[in-house]
C-alpha cells in the first residue's frame, strides 16, 4: 500500500520536475523549428517576392539530393566528424586523467586546461588561423590554398577547443569511480595501461559514450570555425552542411532551399544520435528507460 | 573632443533604447561607427538634431564585415522593423534590398542626381528607380612603389614586366600582391583584369558574356602570373585586405592592389616601410581594353518601414551634401561620391593621397552587376574563379560552366535581361 | 601517467594561448610578419590600453558575465530536477522525451535566428538580459538534462534508498543525500553552460542591438572594420576575456572538491 503510494507520489513529482524544461524548451523552440519546417516545404526567395511562396512540398529535398554542392558538404562534414571525434575522445581523456591525477597547483592546471575553451571560437578560429600563417612564413608551404590541407588548421583548431569540453564530461564520470578498486588491481600487479584498459575505461563508459554523442553532433554543425578561417575556400573545399544553409539563408536569401537543407542537418544529426543511443545501449545509460 | 561626441551618441542610443517615451520625433541610424569614423558620424547625427529642434538622432552600430552587416539587415527587414530609418548599404545590396521590397524609393525631383558619380547613382537604381544615395565611393587601386618605378605601368604587360624585374633586381618576394581569397574581394580584383582585356560580365543587351575569349584571356593572365614563375605569391589566394597590405607595407612586394583605406596606415612612418614612397593608379589596360579601378563604397537607403520618411529623407540629403561629405574627406579619408567635390582645393588639401591620381581612378571605375541576385552571381564567380587559380580547372571550362550557372540563376529567378 | 606525458599536454593546450598572449603585446604590423620574438622586444601594453580607453571593454565583459550567469543560475536547477526524475522516479515515455529534447538542441542556429527573432520581438524582448537568456537556457537544457541523467543513474541507489526507509520524503532526500553527492557532475555542468553562453555569437550578434547588451564575442567581432581587423585589440580582448572565466572556474574547483569531502562518498 504504501509502495503503490510512493510510487504515484513519485510519478506526480516526475510530472512537476520535467515540467519546467518541457514548458521553457517548447515554448522557445517550437515556433522557430515549426516556421523552419513550413518554410522548408515552400518556395520562398527574399530576393524575388514576385515569384510569391508558393506550397512546392519536397521540391526543395529534391533539389537538395540533386545538389553537387550539397553531397560535398555532406562528405566534408561526415569526414571531419568521422576524423576529429576520436583524436578529441583520446585527448579528453588524457587531459581528464591528468586533471584528475594531479596534485600540487590542481586548480591552477585544472583552469588551465578550460583555458582554450573559454576563448570565443571566433578568436580561438582567428588565433589558429595565425598560427598557421606564420607557419607559412617560416616553411613556405600554405595551408589554406590546398583544398584538403585547409582542412588540418581547422580541425587543429577544433581539437584545441573541445577538448577540454570533453575533459570535463569524463572527469566527473572519473571523480565517482572508487580508488580502492585501482588499489586492489594495482596490488594484484596490474599495470598503469592495463588499469586503464580494464577499469577505467570501462567503467567510464557511460561518460564517454555522452562524450562522443554531443562532440559528433556539434562536429556534424560545425560553423563558426571554418566561417571565420577560410570562409568555406579553397572553392567550396571546406564547407560544411551548416555553412552551406547559412549561404543559401542569409546571403542568397531563399530561406525555402536554406529551410530545407537546415532540416538535411538536423535529420543527419539525428539519425546520428539515434545510432548513439541504440546501437551504443550497452553502454548507455538509457537501457533501463 | 571625441569623448563628448561619444557621450552625445551614447545618451542618444540611451534615449531611444527607452523608446516609447518620445516627446519629439526620433530618426535611427545604422552603418559603420568605428573610431574616426564614428566619432564623425555623431557629430554629423548631432548637427542634423540640432537643425530640426524636435528631432532626436541615434546611432545603431552594425559590425562592419560584410555579411554579418547584411545578415543582420535581412533579418531586421524581415520582421519588417521600423528602426534604423536610414541603413548604410554596400554598394552591390540596393538592388537586392530594393527587389525584396525593403527600402523607400527616392523620387527622382527630390534629389538632384547628376552631381554624384553616374556609375554609383546606376548601382543605387532598380528598374529606373533610385533607391539609394551614393554616401562615400571605393575604388580598387594599383599601388606603386616610388622607390622602385618612376611611372605608373602604362599597360597589364609592363605591370608584368615591372613586377618580375623588381622582384629579381631587388629580391622582393612578391612583384605584386591582390586578395585572392575566395570571396567578393576576388569578384573585384577580377573585374579589372576583365574590363583592362576588354571583357564584361553582362553585355548591353542582358546577355552573360563572361566566358567570351577577353574574359578568358583575363583569367589566364591572372593565373598565369602565380607562383614561383610568376610575381604573384600563391598564397595571395587565400589573403583579404589586410593580408595584402601588410605584404606591401612590409616592403616584401613591388606592387600592391587595394582599396584605399591602406594609404593611412601605409603612410604611418613608424610601422610602414613604405611611408612617402607611394603612389596609386587605376589597373592598366590590356590591348583592347581600358583602364579599370572596382568600384565600391556605401549608399544611404531608407526602410520601407520606418514611421518618419521624410525625416529619413532629410538625414539622407543632409548627410550626402558636399559640406558633409568634405568632413568626413578630412577626417575619414574616404572619397566623396560627389564629382563637382574634385575640382575643389579644400577636397585636394583633405585628401592625404594626390587628387590627380584619385580622379584618374573615378574616371576608370567599373561597377559589378546590378542585380538582385549579386551576391549569388558573385558566389557563383568566386567558386570558379578561385577553382581556375588554383588550377583545379582551365580558366576556359571555369569561365564557361560559371556562365552556364548564371543563366541558370538569372532564368530561375526570372530575370532574364533585367541585369544590367 | 608519466609526468611528460602530463607536460605535454598541458603545453598543447597552453600553447596557442601563450602564443595569443604574446602576439597581444606586439605592434600590429608584427603580428604578421612570422617572427614574434623580435618583436617582443617593442612590446607594448597598447592594446590593452585601447581595449579600454577606446572601446569599452569592461561593458561587453559585465553583459556576458550577467548573461551567462544567468542563464547557469535558471537552467541548472531545471535541468536537475528533471534529470533525477528521469534518473530515478517513474515516468513514461523517457526514452521519447530525451530523443525529442536532443531534437531541439540539434537544429542548426541559423535556421533557428530567423523565426526566433520575429518571436522575440513580438514578445518585446529584444536587445535585452531575458531576450538572451531564454534562447540561451532553451538550449543548454538538453546538453545538461542528459549528462545529469547519466550521473545520477550512475549513482548507487543505497543512500537514497537507506535515506527513504528512515522515513524521509523524497525532496528531503535529494536535497540532503543527492546533491551532496552530485556536486562533481553538477559543477561540470554548470562549467559546461557557462562556457556555452560566453563563447556563444549568432543569437547574441542577432538580438541585441547596442553596447549595453551586447557581450564579448559580438564586442570582439565588431572590433572588424570594412578591411581591417585590429588584431592588437582582438587578441587583447580575447586574454582579457578569459580572465573572468578562469576565476569563474577556479570558484567551482573548491566546489567539487568539497563535494568530495563532504563525507557522503564514505559508504
Amino acid at each position: 500500500m504504501i509502495a503503490r503510494d510512493r510510487q504515484a507520489a513519485d510519478t506526480r513529482l516526475a510530472r512537476l520536475f520535467v515540467a519546467p524544461v518541457v514548458l521553457v524548451v517548447g515554448a522557445t523552440a517550437i515556433v522557430p523549428i515549426a516556421s523552419t519546417v513550413w518554410a522548408a516545404l515552400h518556395q520562398r526567395d527574399l530576393r524575388l517576392p514576385w515569384l510569391g511562396q508558393p506550397f512546392v512540398g519536397f521540391a526543395n529535398f529534391i533539389e537538395a539530393a540533386g545538389d553537387r554542392r550539397f553531397l560535398e558538404a555532406v562528405l566534408h562534414t561526415a569526414t571531419f566528424a568521422a576524423i576529429t571525434v576520436p583524436i578529441e575522445l583520446g585527448l579528453g581523456l588524457a587531459v581528464a586523467l591528468v586533471m584528475h591525477r594531479v596534485r600540487r597547483g590542481r586548480a591552477i592546471v585544472r583552469a588551465a586546461a578550460l583555458l582554450p575553451w573559454a576563448i570565443p571560437t571566433v578568436v580561438a578560429a582567428l588565433v589558429w588561423r595565425l598560427v598557421f600563417d606564420n607557419t607559412t612564413a617560416m616553411f613556405g608551404f600554405d595551408w589554406f590554398s590546398s583544398s584538403r590541407a585547409a582542412w588540418v588548421p581547422i580541425a587543429a583548431a577544433d581539437v584545441w577547443k573541445t577538448t577540454p569540453f570533453v575533459a570535463v564530461l569524463l572527469l566527473a564520470g572519473l571523480q565517482t569511480i572508487e580508488p580502492e578498486i585501482y588499489e586492489s588491481a594495482r596490488l594484484d600487479g596490474a599495470s598503469a595501461l592495463r588499469q586503464l584498459f580494464t577499469i577505467t575505461v570501462p567503467l567510464l563508459a557511460p561518460a564517454i559514450v555522452v562524450a562522443a554523442a554531443f562532440r559528433t553532433l556539434d562536429a556534424l554543425r560545425l560553423f563558426d570555425l571554418p566561417y571565420v578561417m577560410t570562409g568555406g575556400g579553397p572553392g567550396t573545399a571546406t564547407e560544411p552542411l551548416s555553412l552551406y544553409a547559412f549561404v543559401a539563408l542569409m546571403e542568397r536569401l531563399r530561406f525555402g532551399y536554406g529551410s530545407a537543407l537546415s532540416i538535411a542537418v538536423f535529420a543527419l544529426t539525428f539519425v546520428v544520435a539515434l545510432a548513439f543511443v541504440r546501437g551504443l545501449g550497452r553502454a548507455s545509460h538509457i537501457e533501463a528507460l | 573632443m571625441r569623448w563628448q561626441f561619444a557621450l552625445a551618441g551614447l545618451m542618444c542610443t540611451v534615449l531611444a533604447a527607452c523608446g516609447g517615451s518620445t516627446r519629439g520625433r526620433h530618426l535611427s541610424f545604422s552603418g559603420s561607427a568605428l573610431g574616426e569614423e564614428g566619432s564623425l558620424v555623431r557629430a554629423q547625427l548631432a548637427r542634423f538634431a540640432a537643425q530640426h529642434p524636435d528631432v532626436d538622432v541615434s546611432l545603431r552600430i552594425t559590425p562592419d564585415a560584410a555579411n554579418q552587416r547584411h545578415q543582420l539587415y535581412v533579418q531586421w527587414l524581415n520582421a519588417h522593423v521600423p528602426e534604423p530609418d536610414v541603413l548604410q548599404l554596400d554598394i552591390v545590396w540596393t538592388a537586392e534590398f530594393a527587389a525584396a521590397g525593403w527600402i523607400r524609393p527616392f523620387p527622382d525631383t527630390a534629389l538632384d542626381t547628376t552631381d554624384f558619380f553616374p556609375a554609383a547613382i546606376e548601382a543605387d537604381r532598380w528598374r529606373g528607380v533610385l533607391y539609394a544615395v551614393p554616401w562615400f565611393v571605393d575604388a580598387g587601386l594599383l599601388y606603386w612603389r616610388t622607390d622602385l618605378f618612376d611611372n605608373a605601368p602604362s599597360s597589364i604587360d609592363a605591370l608584368r614586366d615591372d613586377a618580375v624585374r623588381a622582384r629579381r633586381e631587388r629580391g622582393l618576394a612578391s612583384g605584386l600582391v591582390w586578395s585572392g581569397a575566395r570571396y567578393e574581394g576576388l569578384v573585384t580584383v577580377f573585374m579589372e583584369y576583365l574590363t583592362a582585356y576588354g571583357g564584361r560580365v553582362i553585355d548591353d543587351h542582358g546577355a552573360i558574356v563572361v566566358d567570351a575569349p577577353e574574359a578568358v584571356r583575363a583569367l589566364t593572365f591572372m593565373r598565369d602570373s602565380l607562383g614561383e614563375q610568376g610575381f604573384v605569391p600563391v598564397s595571395a589566394l587565400s589573403w583579404q585586405e589586410e593580408q595584402v597590405r601588410f605584404a606591401f607595407q612590409n616592403g616584401q612586394s613591388a606592387f600592391m592592389r587595394n582599396w584605399p583605406y591602406a594609404w593611412g596606415p601605409l603612410q604611418d612612418q613608424r610601422r610602414s616601410r613604405v611611408a612617402n614612397r607611394i603612389r596609386v593608379a587605376p589597373m592598366p589596360p590590356a590591348p583592347g581594353g581600358r583602364p579599370s579601378a572596382a568600384l565600391g563604397g556605401a549608399q544611404l537607403a531608407i526602410n520601407r518601414y520606418t514611421r518618419e520618411g521624410d525625416l529619413a529623407a532629410s538625414l539622407v540629403e543632409f548627410l550626402t551634401a558636399p559640406a558633409q561629405m568634405l568632413e568626413r574627406a578630412r577626417v575619414a579619408s574616404q572619397l566623396p561620391a560627389r564629382r563637382s567635390l574634385y575640382d575643389s582645393p579644400d577636397l585636394a588639401r583633405a585628401l592625404p593621397m594626390p587628387i590627380a591620381d584619385i580622379r584618374r581612378a573615378l574616371d576608370a571605375t567599373v561597377a559589378r552587376p546590378v542585380t538582385p541576385v549579386y551576391s549569388e552571381m558573385s558566389e557563383i564567380l568566386q567558386v570558379h574563379l578561385h577553382r581556375a587559380l588554383t588550377s583545379q580547372e582551365e580558366p576556359s571550362t571555369a569561365l564557361h560552366d560559371a556562365a552556364q550557372e548564371i543563366r541558370v540563376l538569372l532564368d530561375r529567378s526570372g530575370l532574364r535581361g533585367a541585369a544590367s | 601517467m608519466s609526468r611528460t606525458l602530463a607536460a605535454i599536454l598541458i603545453a598543447l593546450l597552453l600553447g596557442p594561448i601563450a602564443w595569443m598572449l604574446a602576439a597581444s603585446v606586439l605592434p600590429e604590423n608584427q603580428i604578421f610578419s612570422g617572427a614574434p620574438v623580435q618583436g617582443l622586444l617593442h612590446a607594448s601594453f597598447e592594446h590593452y590600453r585601447a581595449l579600454f580607453d577606446e572601446r569599452g571593454f569592461l561593458l561587453p565583459i559585465r553583459n556576458s558575465l550577467i548573461v551567462a550567469g544567468l542563464t547557469t543560475i535558471i537552467a541548472l536547477p531545471c535541468a536537475t530536477l528533471c534529470a533525477y526524475a528521469l534518473a530515478r522516479l517513474p515516468m513514461r515515455g523517457k526514452g521519447v522525451f530525451l530523443a525529442l529534447l536532443l531534437a531541439v538542441s540539434m537544429f542548426p542556429q541559423i535556421s533557428v535566428v530567423a523565426p526566433l527573432f520575429l518571436v522575440l520581438r513580438a514578445t518585446g524582448l529584444i536587445d535585452t538580459y531575458p531576450g538572451l537568456v531564454l534562447p540561451y537556457v532553451t538550449f543548454t537544457m538538453p546538453l545538461a538534462v542528459w549528462l545529469l541523467t547519466g550521473f545520477f543513474r550512475q549513482l548507487p541507489r543505497d543512500l537514497e534508498d537507506a535515506a527513504m526507509v528512515d522515513g524521509a520524503s523524497r525532496l528531503r532526500v535529494i536535497r540532503d543525500v543527492v546533491l551532496p553527492v552530485a556536486a562533481p557532475g553538477l559543477a561540470s555542468t554548470a562549467i559546461l553552460m557557462f562556457l556555452y553562453c560566453w563563447n556563444e555569437f549568432l543569437f547574441a550578434l542577432s538580438f541585441t542591438f547596442g553596447p549595453e547588451h551586447q557581450t564579448v564575442p559580438v564586442a570582439i567581432a565588431l572590433f572588424r572594420g570594412r578591411y581591417q581587423i585590429a588584431w592588437g585589440e582582438v587578441l587583447a580582448g580575447a586574454a582579457v576575456a578569459t580572465l573572468p572565466v578562469v576565476i569563474v572556474v577556479l570558484a567551482f574547483q573548491r566546489r567539487i572538491v568539497a563535494g568530495l569531502t563532504s563525507g557522503a562518498m564514505k559508504g
